[in-house]
């Protein structure tokens, strides 16, 4: 008891440390439980919205008639499992609204749309007696009969087509959820070393105390199982309030974002995430504190000597640059993550040495005249402070390279998504063509309207193609086909990722465009000859562009319309329109008219891209508020242990008040010496931020996914975590100089 | 003879503890001539180091007068004392403490030369100064490297290398054995000599105290 | 007796997602209102002296806001193990209807009555529970007096062609059962003459049963068939509202006595004890109305089930008839998990009497 008393006596007399250390395990605990259950919730969301926009199979009568509810009561009289979907084309702003039956989609189960009967609540959804109700009053409707599932039972006169609600997201979001998991691994890195950082500062005053017990008689082995206990003991404490902070601010943040956001799927998705801790954070974290705090028992003391020194800069170095080697040529998504955990334990050990090297140097160089001395003074004051601040000042370095990545990659994200959007929903309006019905005959009315804006018609199917140049015989692969009749002016703006000269020209003369996944898997550069083969007929094509794809896995040619065989029976097609100087009504009532049905399905591609961009947009709010979180914890941990530090560091500056320099200059040096400490920390994140968006858009996506993103820098973010940088060293200035005042007082006497 | 460059006159200085106001410093006057040397002693908390503050304006006196280099303060209230008394710290009055009188970051030299360019007296000599008192060999190394005596030597080096008026040393020899001490005690007289400043010396050190020209024992005066 | 909050839930479910209805219509501690008046939203409420009319009341009641057609049956299998079974439909107005007023057009997909269907079977310590969801006037749901007919998709309640029985279907996920119902009884009217008070206050529902059915059929579950007979107990309710402010639940029973009595037995748990009514019916269909005061009827012993404590043991007695019964479930759990989870379960009879029956307990599930 007695040593027990004598071990945590050093707390009572350092109770800020103790303060300090809890504090820390608490934000870290915050943030991580935060980031759990943020995580969970943005992955949650993005399945809830892609189950509710992801591919459908609808059921229709086989002869081509509509259905209508007779055939919906007799089909689940049959036993099949199917719901209504009443679409009714209102004229803007009021745009589309889709009537459903929650009572019959509860035959789905969980694969709802929605996941559930009461999730698709709010617009463009309402109950389809009201949808009903306005098709009544004259509004152009359709109704559908969804089913979960393709391989149905269906009785006889009917058979079922896919149904798709939107754009396919999938993919996207799965890499979206892979750089989030990325993510939330840093913020645990990150706030690991701020917990030992805190924690080796009270070690290493608590040394001789440990000296004196061993003196004593009390073996190292006893010393360290009270250590551990005294860790344990306090983690547990922390970590409580910690969780609950954290599912606070997640709460607070989701609540938060989620009234933001008037969307389609806002109801359930952050709600009842304050009711239950994340538990499993919380182990999490009382393993994580164990484990940075007592790393020092597994790790042998001759190795942690040479951290600093020359060697171990070069070993630093090499791990590093094996690292980048790693990421750069790995085959897998195993080594890129394996390759990125080397780089940033190599720019980590590297950087405080680095840095104080570097001012170490700067210092040298100052003259020795004039002011020049105190710039030398405080130039080897900042190398000291890098060298003892090493912890903090890494994972302050990691928290903005990581803020600095995330925020590349969600702003590029939207946008590249929004431009991918835009390819995609290239028209206003689009017209399927009715099973049946002679595309054809549309085609050569839709060219002898006046006024009609840009148009064309899509032709879906299937093709295989195999690459003439790599001489391996039958060596053939099935894609998707896309073709495009007349290719005009609603897909020349696709931006391609490399092209002939006049692309669009050479498609139109038989050249043929490839999506990013087909040229990746199968290693094709444009110029290339493809053997294509289409209903049997076997044509040669070069390829003219490839296109950025990102909604799936499947490779995609895209060809002119013109230029299919005559009998290629397309497996689905529609015509995308703007409507020009005419409305949308006139023009389906001239297709209509040829083919003579008054059954046509006629799309506003404008509601479908806000629904699905609204997928995205919550989550990447959420990504965002994370880095900016994990910011937040390094900087205020930087604070902490910057004010810690400057404590020990006090008297110094109190002597060049005693030497007679003004207090107005004693805190000026103050404040850029702290200032600079921060300023080139951000400095030295920067290098290893680009780095990372480089890997998380480069070599992470398409290795997962098949297909890359555009890497693009936004300096002008650079220029914010500089301010936020700026910030904190002021923030850290501003206390340190109501010690100097504190201490500068009566006290003094006594030095 | 000179008029003296340190005059005090009636200064008083107390603490508040408890709520009441102990004094430490009652009604002292006392001077100091340009070359004088004057030892301050008296037993731990009698207010040698008190005076010694009161001296070089880090703390303002209850009330009295003090006069150095021809500029008086009394009892605080003029912000523009700081000012002033900042401005006599940096160029004409050397501190010497018992330890830790060298910034950390810097070399002996560097911390000579930072002292000096404070003083505005950068002559490039700042070597000679280490030099004179022994530690010229030790010039490039921290304050971490040397032992407490070159330290303390180094420290003698930066207050003369500013040439001052008047050097206030509070135990400058407290930390160190008697052998050392002395040694750096014989350096501080004879540079004092040579410089011709005025000197107070504050200890409890009897020995060292009798070195100096006059003596002032604040056992009594407290 | 058969109330269900669950029904009322899912409506107020149904609001959420868009329905007309609002939830203050359907609350069910509201029932403030004088017997027999018709309240405000328009639906009427049975009364004393209000009689039963065939066969009309074996179809819809579109001006009463809730009722169900039941059936629970005790049946064996060909090797004499026991099975449990249940189906029960349920209608919910969020409008009342006039009798002779036309019902909406399918083609309006309108709201004015929503259907739910559960379906159990009880075998082997297993219960298996399946529950199905539908709007009324669209087709797929819905009831006829005659023909007598109940359906919702393709679970029915039907006539067999050319026979005066019944035959009831339904097939759950991997599960389902096809059975013949030869109804051997008179038409039982419970309370008084159909009217059966659920409470002091006089408030109540139109109840009967049939109590002789017969049954035998097939019951599947996953790859095996079992061929089952035995008794069954068929009930018919409605009103347009039950529970009272500060009832939390019901105990339900239906018993097959082997000496030829059959007992129904209800009791509603209240703020400060209990209403307690049920019916002594002779081998002769002779029914004999019972009120609190002829009952006794009290836990036995308690079960701690996954969704909270249960009372799966029971002491009854009716002293002026000797009768003192222990009514016991089967060991396992008999949780009907849809959106108001209730427990039902067979139970078996010892005491001064043996038999089979069925137990339904409400407001247990935490």
């Amino acid at each position: 008891m007695m040593l027990v008393r004598a071990f945590v006596s050093h707390y009572r007399r350092h109770p800020f440390q103790l303060a300090a250390l809890a504090l820390m395990i608490v934000l870290a605990t915050m943030l991580w439980a935060g980031v759990t259950v943020l995580t969970d919730q943005a992955r949650s969301s993005l399945f809830q919205s892609e189950a509710a926009v992801a591919a459908r199979v609808h059921v229709v009568h086989s002869d081509g008639q509509p259905v209508d509810v007779d055939d919906f009561a007799d089909l689940r009289m049959a036993g099949v499992c199917v719901a209504p979907w009443l679409e009714v084309q209102r004229p803007p702003p009021e745009g589309r609204v889709v009537g459903i039956d929650p009572l019959a989609m509860n035959c789905f189960g969980e694969s709802a749309p929605g996941g559930g009967a009461g999730t698709l609540d709010g617009t463009p959804f309402l109950d389809i007696s009201e949808a009903a109700h306005l098709s009544r009053e004259g509004h152009e409707s359709r109704l559908y009969l969804l089913a979960a599932d393709k391989n149905l039972a269906l009785p006889q006169g009917y058979v079922s087509r896919e149904f798709s609600l939107g754009p396919p997201t999938g993919e996207l979001a799965d890499s979206f959820l892979l750089n989030l998991d990325a993510l939330s691994l840093l913020v645990l890195l990150i706030t690991g070393l701020l917990v030992r950082s805190v924690h080796r500062l009270g070690i290493a005053q608590r040394g001789g105390s440990f000296d004196l017990l061993y003196r004593f008689g009390v073996p190292r082995r006893r010393v360290r199982q009270l250590l551990a206990l005294e860790l344990v003991a306090l983690a547990g404490v922390c970590v409580l309030p910690g969780l609950w902070l954290g599912a606070q601010l997640a709460g607070v943040l989701g609540s938060g974002f989620g009234q933001a956001l008037d969307s389609l799927f806002d109801v359930t998705l952050y709600a009842g995430s304050a009711d239950s801790l994340p538990w499993q954070a919380a182990g999490v974290m009382v393993l994580l504190v164990l484990a940075v705090c007592l790393v020092d028992w597994v790790v042998p003391q001759h190795w942690q000597g040479v951290a600093g020194s020359r060697r171990g800069r070069l070993v630093a170095a090499l791990i590093l640059s094996s690292g980048l080697v790693g990421v750069a040529l790995a085959p897998n998504l195993a080594w890129v993550f394996a390759g990125t955990a080397l780089v940033f334990a190599g720019a980590g050990w590297l950087t405080p040495g680095l840095l104080a090297l570097l001012a170490q140097r700067l210092s040298d160089h100052a003259s020795l005249d004039e002011n020049d001395l105190l710039t030398r003074w405080r130039r080897r004051e900042l190398a000291v402070m890098f060298r003892h601040l090493a912890l903090p000042v890494v994972a302050l370095q990691y928290a903005m390279a990581t803020v600095l990545a995330v925020q590349a990659l969600v702003t590029t994200f939207e946008s590249t998504f929004e431009d991918w959007l835009a390819q995609r929903l290239e028209a206003e309006f689009y017209v399927e063509v009715p099973q049946g019905a002679d595309a054809g005959l549309a085609a050569d009315r839709l060219r002898k309207l006046e006024g009609i804006g840009a148009w064309h018609q899509v032709s879906r199917g299937e093709a295989r193609i195999s690459v003439e140049a790599s001489g391996s015989e039958g060596d053939t692969v099935a894609v998707d086909l896309f073709a495009l009749n007349p290719i005009g002016d609603l897909v020349v703006g696709w931006a391609l990722m490399a092209s002939v000269n006049q692309p669009w020209q050479a498609l139109e003369q038989g050249g043929v465009m490839i999506n990013e996944q087909l040229a990746r898997r199968r290693q094709l550069e444009v110029e290339d000859t493809l053997e294509i083969t289409l209903a049997e007929t076997v044509t040669s094509a070069k390829v003219v562009g490839i296109y950025s794809d990102y909604g799936r896995p499947a490779g995609e040619i895209l060809m002119s319309g013109a230029t299919l065989p005559r009998n290629f029976s397309a497996r689905f097609e529609s015509f995308s329109i703007n409507p020009g100087a005419l409305t949308m009504a006139e023009i389906s009532e001239h297709l209509a008219e040829t083919w003579n049905t008054h059954d046509l399905t006629v799309r506003d591609n404008a509601s479908i891209r806000a629904l699905a961009s609204q997928v995205f947009g919550q989550t990447f709010l959420l990504t965002r508020a994370i880095s900016l979180l994990t910011l937040v914890l390094a900087a205020v941990a930087l604070l902490i242990m910057g004010w810690v530090f400057f404590t020990t560091r006090a008297w110094y500056f109190r002597l060049l008040g005693i030497w007679g320099l003004p207090a107005i200059v004693v805190r000026g040096q103050l404040r850029r010496l702290s200032v600079t400490l921060t300023l080139a920390i951000t400095l030295a994140a920067l290098p290893l931020g680009i780095w990372l968006t480089w890997a998380l858009v480069s070599r992470i996506n398409p290795l997962a996914f098949g297909w890359s993103l555009p890497m693009d820098l936004y300096p002008l973010f650079w220029l914010e975590l500089g301010l936020v940088a700026l910030v904190t060293g002021l923030v850290i200035a501003l206390l340190m100089r109501r010690q100097l005042v504190h201490r500068a007082s009566e006290k003094q006497v006594e030095r | 003879m000179p008029g003296p460059i340190l005059a005090v006159e009636r200064l008083s200085k107390g603490f508040k503890s408890g709520g009441q106001l102990v004094p430490v410093l009652r009604s002292l006057s006392l001077g100091v001539r340009p070359g004088e040397s004057l030892a301050v002693v008296g037993r731990s908390g009698s207010g040698k180091s008190t005076l010694l503050n009161l001296l070089c304006g880090l703390q303002t006196p209850d009330d009295g007068i003090i006069t150095v280099a021809g500029e008086s303060f009394h009892r605080s209230g003029n912000t523009s004392f700081e000012a002033r008394w900042a401005e006599l710290r940096r160029r004409s009055i050397g501190v010497v403490f018992q330890e830790a009188n060298l910034m950390p970051a810097l070399s002996l030299m560097d911390n000579v030369r930072l002292r000096a360019h404070l003083a505005g007296h950068l002559s490039g000599n700042e070597r000679g100064w280490l030099e004179r008192l022994g530690v010229g060999a030790e010039a490039d190394r921290y304050p971490d490297q040397v032992s407490g005596g070159q330290a303390q030597r180094a420290a003698l080096a930066m207050v003369f290398a500013m040439s001052p008026a008047l050097i206030l040393a509070d135990e400058p020899t407290g930390s160190l054995d008697r052998h050392t001490a002395d040694a750096v005690a014989d350096c501080l007289f004879a540079m004092q000599r040579e410089t011709a400043c005025a000197l107070v010396l504050a200890t409890h050190d009897t020995e060292l105290a009798s070195r100096c020209d006059h003596m002032l024992d604040l056992s009594g005066a407290g | 007796m058969r109330v269900h909050v669950g029904f009322i839930v899912f409506c107020l479910a149904l609001t959420v997602a868009g329905c007309t209805d609002s939830s203050e219509e359907i609350g069910f501690a509201g029932l403030a209102q004088q017997v027999g008046e018709v309240d405000e939203s328009g639906f009427l409420q049975p009364q004393p002296g209000d009689t039963l009319v065939f066969p009309d009341d074996w179809g819809p009641h579109p001006q009463h806001r809730i009722e169900w057609w039941y059936l629970t049956a005790n049946l064996q299998t060909r090797d004499g193990t026991p099975l449990g079974l249940q189906w029960t439909q349920f209608r919910q107005a969020l409008q009342p209807r006039d009798v002779e007023s036309d019902p909406p057009d399918a083609d309006a997909w309108p709201l004015e009555a929503a259907w739910m269907a559960h379906a159990a079977v009880s075998f082997d310590g297993e219960h298996r529970f399946q529950e199905k969801l539908a709007r009324g006037d669209v087709g797929h749901a819905g009831a006829t007096a005659q023909p007598f007919s109940v359906w919702l998709d393709d679970w029915r309640l039907q006539p067999m062609p050319g026979s005066d029985d019944w035959r009831l279907q339904v097939n759950g996920d991997g599960w389902g059962y096809d059975l013949r119902l030869s109804n051997t009884g008179d038409v039982v009217a419970h309370g008084n003459e159909g009217f059966s008070a659920k409470s002091a206050s006089g408030e109540g529902s139109m109840y009967f049963s049939l109590v002789d059915l017969q049954i035998e059929g097939t019951v599947t579950l996953g790859d095996r068939t079992l061929e089952v007979s035995g008794k069954g107990w068929f009930d018919r309710e409605w009103s347009s509202q039950f529970l009272k402010a500060g009832q939390q639940g019901w105990d339900w029973f239906a018993l097959h006595l082997e000496d030829g009595h059959k007992l129904m037995v209800f009791r509603l748990r209240e703020d400060d004890g209990a209403f307690l009514s049920g019916s002594w019916i002779n081998a002769n269909g002779e029914v004999q109305s019972l009120g609190g005061d002829d009952l006794n009827l009290k836990p036995a012993s308690w079960y701690e089930s996954k969704r909270g404590r249960v009372p799966v043991e029971w002491r009854l007695t009716i002293p002026e008839q000797e009768v003192d019964l222990i009514i016991a479930a089967p060991p396992g759990e008999y949780w009907n998990t849809g959106l108001y989870p209730y427990w039902e379960s067979p139970v078996s009879v010892t005491g001064s009497h043996d038999g089979v029956g069925y137990m339904e307990l409400t407001g247990y599930s935490d």
